[in-house]
Parts: C-alpha cells; structure tokens; sequence
C-alpha cells in the first residue's frame, strides 16, 4: 500500500516494471503463461493433437454463442463463491465454511422456490434471495464465533461444519421437500414464477449478472473507501497493529463472517434458480464453495480481480469441457492443473523479485546520475 | 432399539472395526503433530493423504508389489511436504494459503492422474492391484479374546502403534527432537542456541509428509483395497483437529484420535441400520470433532480467563 502511494508521487513516474501495479499485472501473465506452458507439455503426454488441444482450451468457448452463454451463467454464481472467501481472507479469517453455506442454503432456496407464496416472477426470486441470504449470513458466524471468543481451530470446525450442514441439508431435503418423480433424492421442481429469466438469451445474460457487478461494485467501495474495510485490511495483514488501534478483532471476524455468509447466500441462489429446475443435494463436498477460495487467492482479495478470475477459471472450465467433447483422452480437471500453478506462483512474494529489484535499482542510479 | 444399541457398541465387532479406522487417523494427527512441534501447522494432511493413496495404488499396480506402492506413497508425500516448504520458506508464499489451496485441489488432481491411468473417474477398481494383507501373530492369536483384537489386524496397523511408540521416544527423548520442539517454542531463542530451525523444520515436515502418506495409502492399499474419489473424507481433518485438542500433549493427541475413530465405527455400525436417519447418523464423527474441539477450547478459554483473574 505505501508502495503504491510513493510511486504515485515520486517526481519521475514512469510505466516501468517498478510500479507495483505493473509489477502484479507482469507477474500474472508471466505466471499463466508458465502454467500454459505446463499444460501444454503435459497435453503433449496424453494428447495425439496436442497444438489443436491447447487451442481449443484457449479459444474453444469463443467457437459458439452457447457455449459463451455457459461461461457467463455458470461463471456469477462462482464469482459470490470467490468474494465471500476474499472478505473473510480479506479480514485475516480462515473461516472455510463458504461449501455448507452454499449447501444448507440450497435447501432454503429450493423450499421457497417450489412454495406458491407469491404469484409475482419478480418477488418470488428476491424473496429466494432474502431467505438464502439471512440463512447463510446467520451460519456463517458459528466458525468464526467459535474463534473470536474461544480460540477454537476454525479451519476445522467450519471444516466439519460443512460436513454437519450438508448431512442436515440431506435429511431435510429427503424428509420433508423430496418429490417421488425423481429416483434420486432430489426437491420438487421450482415454481415457474421462481425462475430467473433472461434479459438477453443467446449469451446467457441474466438478472444476477447485474446484481453481481453492483456487488462486486459495493465490496470494492467498502474494501477500500470504508473504516470497516480500512479495519480488515489492517487486521489481515497486521492483526497486532489492529488490535493496538483498537479494532476489535471480535466484531470484525463476526462481521465478515455475516457478509460472507450472505454472499455464499446470494451465490447459491444465483446457482439455483439460474442453472437448476430442482435442487439435488451435493454428494461430495468438493465443490464452489472451496473454488471460491482459490478465487480469492488469484485475485489477491480484490473484488474486481475475484470477479476476472472466476470468469478467467470458468471460460478455462468450457475450453476443457468442449476439448473433452473433442477429445476424450483429456479429462476436463486438467483446468485445476492450471489453476494450482498459477495460485502457487502468484502467492510467491520471491517470484521475479529480482527483475523487479534490477529495474528498482537502474532507476535508482539513473535518477542519481541526474 | 435401545438394546441393539447396547449389543452393536459393546460387541467385538465393533472394537475391532474402531481399531481399523483408528490407524488412519492416528497417522494424521501424529502427522500433524510432528510439524507442530517444530512450530509448523501443516493442514495439507488431508491432501498428502489422498495423493499417497491413489500413488500407493498406481504403484502397486505398475510394480505387482504392494510394498512397492507403500514406498510411491510415501515418496509422493515427501514431494507434497517439499513442494509446501519450497513455496513457503524459498519464494516466500504464505504457507496457510498454499495448503488450502492443496487441499482444494487434492481431489481433481487424483481424478485427473486416475483418468489417464484407467479411463473412469470414481475408483480403481478396474486395476488389479496387489494389496497389503493382515498379519496373524503366532501365538497371541490362540488367546480368546485378546487374541481376536491384536491378531489379525492389518500390517500398517501395526506399523502405525509401532511408529507411535518410536516417534515419542524420538521427539522427548532424543537430542534432535528436543531441539525441534525448541523451534516450535520459540525459533528465534532456538537459532540463538545455535540450531539449524529451518533444517530442522523441513525435517518434521518430511516426517509429517510420510506419516500422513502413510495414513492415505493404508487406506487404499489395506482398508478398502481400492482408490476412490473423496475416500479420504476428512480423515486427514481429525488428524489436524486431535492435534488442536492435544495442544502438545503427545498421549492426549493419541487418545483423540481414538475417540474419533470410536465415533467413526460408531456412525459405521448404525449406517446400516434402517432406525436411525442415514444422512445424520453420516455426519456423527464430523459432529463429534465439532463438539469435542468446541468443548475443549472453551475450556481452556475459562481456564485461562480465571488464571489472569488469579495474576491481578
């Protein structure tokens, strides 16, 4: 941060590698670059084609409308993942409980969606929302209680709360909004009034993707321009400086938690109602709530990079998806390969820290020979 | 019902189904334990444990030896711990993040390594794979009951309680274990004495990587003879949250383990049984972890608060 202001006023400002901005946007692209590179050898091991494999992965999901249209439905409900996991990180917490929120509130969602409560397409999906939100907001606290007044593990209760909210998530949908036309264990189909439509079809574009730029838009404006962004910044990155300016580290964790919660809450529901008629309970607990994470550390917490990053995975996602469909030596999880690098490198603070120290140091000398 | 209860918990079934899922738990929390003695929390377990099983069974399949697959294992497990040191202590990446993110990956990585050794995405079933076998001990065998109980278990079993008893010795009784413990109490004082703290921190992580690999392989090469995806199931987890309970106290993490794994064999035993709810009676030892942790770290918050009340 002060980085950033010295550069912003040092007399001679130059578009050099020595601006930390630059700085971040060169180290990205060298990082995904080599993650490419890496793929593309090990396409070379597995793939017959693999020039024609690592093209269809890059430009594949540009081929078609539809498939674009995927990338944008399926990428907004992945972006709440990713911004929920950047407030809590954001904040110094460990709170992993964003997967049985998404879960648990999958439930309240699917309860709502198929009551006939309203007969208006407009407020049946806010009220989905409201629910899914207020449900999330409210669970999310548990882990983080937990850890601001006693000192419990939170990485491992919210861990094993998630196994507790999805096996709770089971029994109630089993028992009580199960439909017997299904064989699996699956909710009744939604209400058609509940169903997100469309504002324009052929790519997909929905309500939620409005609703997710002015969120992202408000997460930027609170991170950055508030006392309670101000007050998370400092407690991730310098909980004792926090504490000692009197932030209290127990509201702010109980705050994150709820934001955090309510955007899994809004994640969940944008998933619902926009990519499902019913609601199957997740069988595994790999799933977005955990993406969002990794979300969160490609974008390095900011709301605007989260929301690039879960567009980036998700038109990487489609790419391997249509290349499986092309080829069926490539399993389409050869996109976490990707990921996983890109995550490990850009987190290296020693990653072309000497390019960087090189440039800083010519410049250092070039201004004292002036 | 309250009868079949009594007759499912205090049969010998039953104990000897506790002491199988003991072994993979234990192995995570000793895992875990070794590396928080050095003053590292590794909460990438769960992920060395999945990656260890399905290379213990690429390994056994592609050498015919089942042994053979223990050493993949535990050579995949090193690789992990190294990677997170590399990451962590050479390029100065935040070590809490990058174990996320392993743990997060952990899964499609093995799906993505299965599907191009055998073409499916659940199990390896389809491989045939030489596997590890029980061990009957001569003469304890012919004792009645204790006989039943510590014959015929599982090899690593057995190598688990083994490696238990050598690991105590090793860390409180030997000069390189007391100087790890040094580092996990306070670095800085450790490296004024004169210790390598990062040599030796790489060390219990290494030691950490092959008990955890341990763990993952015992249960695709013994317990269930197969990889499948999501086998590990937060096993690796307890591991970590023993370790949180025990707060150093090596025979209290032990005892922890083996609680949770009571509490494993106990959601097991009533799975199968058609009066109680399948999807809650799943989540018994996850409850189980949530509770016990909660219930000990409030304790000690107590403890603590009345100490200082004391001070003043």
């Amino acid at each position: 941060m002060t980085d950033n202001k010295n550069s912003k006023y040092s007399k001679n400002y130059k578009l050099s590698i020595s601006n930390p901005k630059l700085f971040d946007a060169i180290k990205m692209t060298i990082a995904i670059l080599i993650a490419l590179a890496i793929t593309f050898v090990i396409l070379c091991l597995i793939s017959k084609d693999p020039v024609n494999a690592i093209k269809t992965i890059l430009f594949g999901p540009l081929s078609k409308k539809r498939y674009i249209g995927a990338v944008i439905e399926s990428f907004i409900s992945f972006a709440f993942a990713g911004l929920a996991a950047g407030v809590l990180f954001k904040a110094g917490g460990f709170n992993l409980g964003a997967e049985g929120i998404f879960i648990i509130t999958g439930a309240v969602v699917a309860w709502i969606a198929a009551s006939p409560i309203t007969t208006s397409p407009i407020l049946h999906p806010v009220l989905c929302y409201l629910g899914a939100m207020l449900v999330g907001g409210i669970l999310m606290i548990l882990p983080s209680f937990l850890k601001a007044k006693f000192g419990t593990n939170e990485m491992v209760v919210s861990l094993m709360s998630n196994s507790i909210y999805a096996a709770i998530t089971a029994y109630i949908v089993r028992n009580w909004i199960s439909t017997a036309q299904r064989g699996s264990v699956s909710s009744k189909d939604y209400l058609p009034t509940a169903r997100i439509g469309y504002l324009y079809e052929p790519l997909r574009i929905s309500a939620c993707f409005i609703l997710l730029i002015v969120v992202t838009i408000v997460l930027y404006l609170v991170m950055n321009k508030t006392k309670l962004g101000y007050q998370m910044r400092i407690a991730g990155t310098n909980p004792k400086f926090a504490e000692y300016s009197g932030v209290s580290a127990f509201r702010l964790s109980i705050t994150t938690a709820v934001i955090a919660g309510v955007l899994c809450g809004m994640g969940s529901t944008t998933q619902l109602l926009t990519q499902t008629s019913y609601y199957t309970p997740a069988q595994s607990l790999v799933g977005i709530g955990f993406s969002g994470m990794l979300l969160s550390m490609l974008g390095k917490n900011n709301p605007i990079g989260i929301v690039i990053a879960a567009f980036f995975i998700k038109y990487l996602e489609q790419g391997a998806a249509v290349l499986y469909f092309v080829d069926g030596a490539v399993p389409s999880e050869i996109v976490s390969i990707v990921e996983g690098i890109v995550i490990m490198l850009i987190s290296s603070q020693y990653f072309l820290r000497r390019l960087r120290e090189r440039q800083l140091l010519k410049e250092g000398l070039e201004e004292h020979a002036e | 019902m309250q009868n079949s209860i009594f007759s499912t918990l205090f049969s010998m079934r039953f104990l000897i189904t506790a002491i199988r899922l003991a072994t993979p738990i234990v192995f995570a929390a000793i895992g875990t334990f070794i590396a928080a003695s050095s003053g590292i929390g590794n909460i990438a377990i769960e992920s060395i444990m999945t990656f260890a099983a399905l290379a213990g069974v690429l390994g056994s399949y592609l050498s015919g030896s089942a042994w053979v697959g223990v050493l993949t294992g535990i050579a995949i497990g090193i690789v992990t711990v190294m990677l997170i040191a590399f990451f962590s202590m050479k390029m100065g990446a935040n070590a809490m993040l990058i174990m996320i993110a392993l743990n997060t990956f952990a899964d499609s990585v093995a799906i993505f390594v299965m599907f191009l050794m055998t073409g499916e995405k659940g199990t390896t079933a389809s491989l045939t794979t030489p596997i590890l076998s029980t061990l009957d001990i001569p003469i304890i065998k012919d004792i009645p009951i204790l006989g039943e109980i510590v014959s015929g278990q599982y090899v690593l079993t057995y190598i688990c309680w083994l490696i238990v008893i050598l690991l105590f010795i090793f860390i409180y009784k030997t000069p390189t274990g007391m100087r790890m413990r040094a580092c996990g109490l306070n670095a800085d004082a450790a490296r004024t004495a004169g210790i390598n703290v990062e040599r030796l921190q790489v060390l219990s992580l290494i030691l950490s990587g092959i008990f955890a690999a341990l763990g993952g392989v015992y249960l695709s090469l013994n317990y269930l003879k197969i990889f499948s995806r999501g086998m590990v199931s937060g096993q690796g987890w307890m591991g970590v949250a023993a370790n949180g309970i025990a707060a150093g106290n090596y025979w209290l993490l032990i005892l922890a383990a083996l609680i949770f794994a009571v509490f494993r064999a106990v959601s097991i035993s009533f799975s199968s049984n058609s009066a109680f709810p399948t999807d809650l009676v799943n989540a018994i030892p996850y409850f189980a972890v949530f509770v016990i942790l909660t219930v000990v770290s409030i304790v000690n918050y107590y403890r603590v608060k009345r100490g200082k009340v004391e001070e003043h």
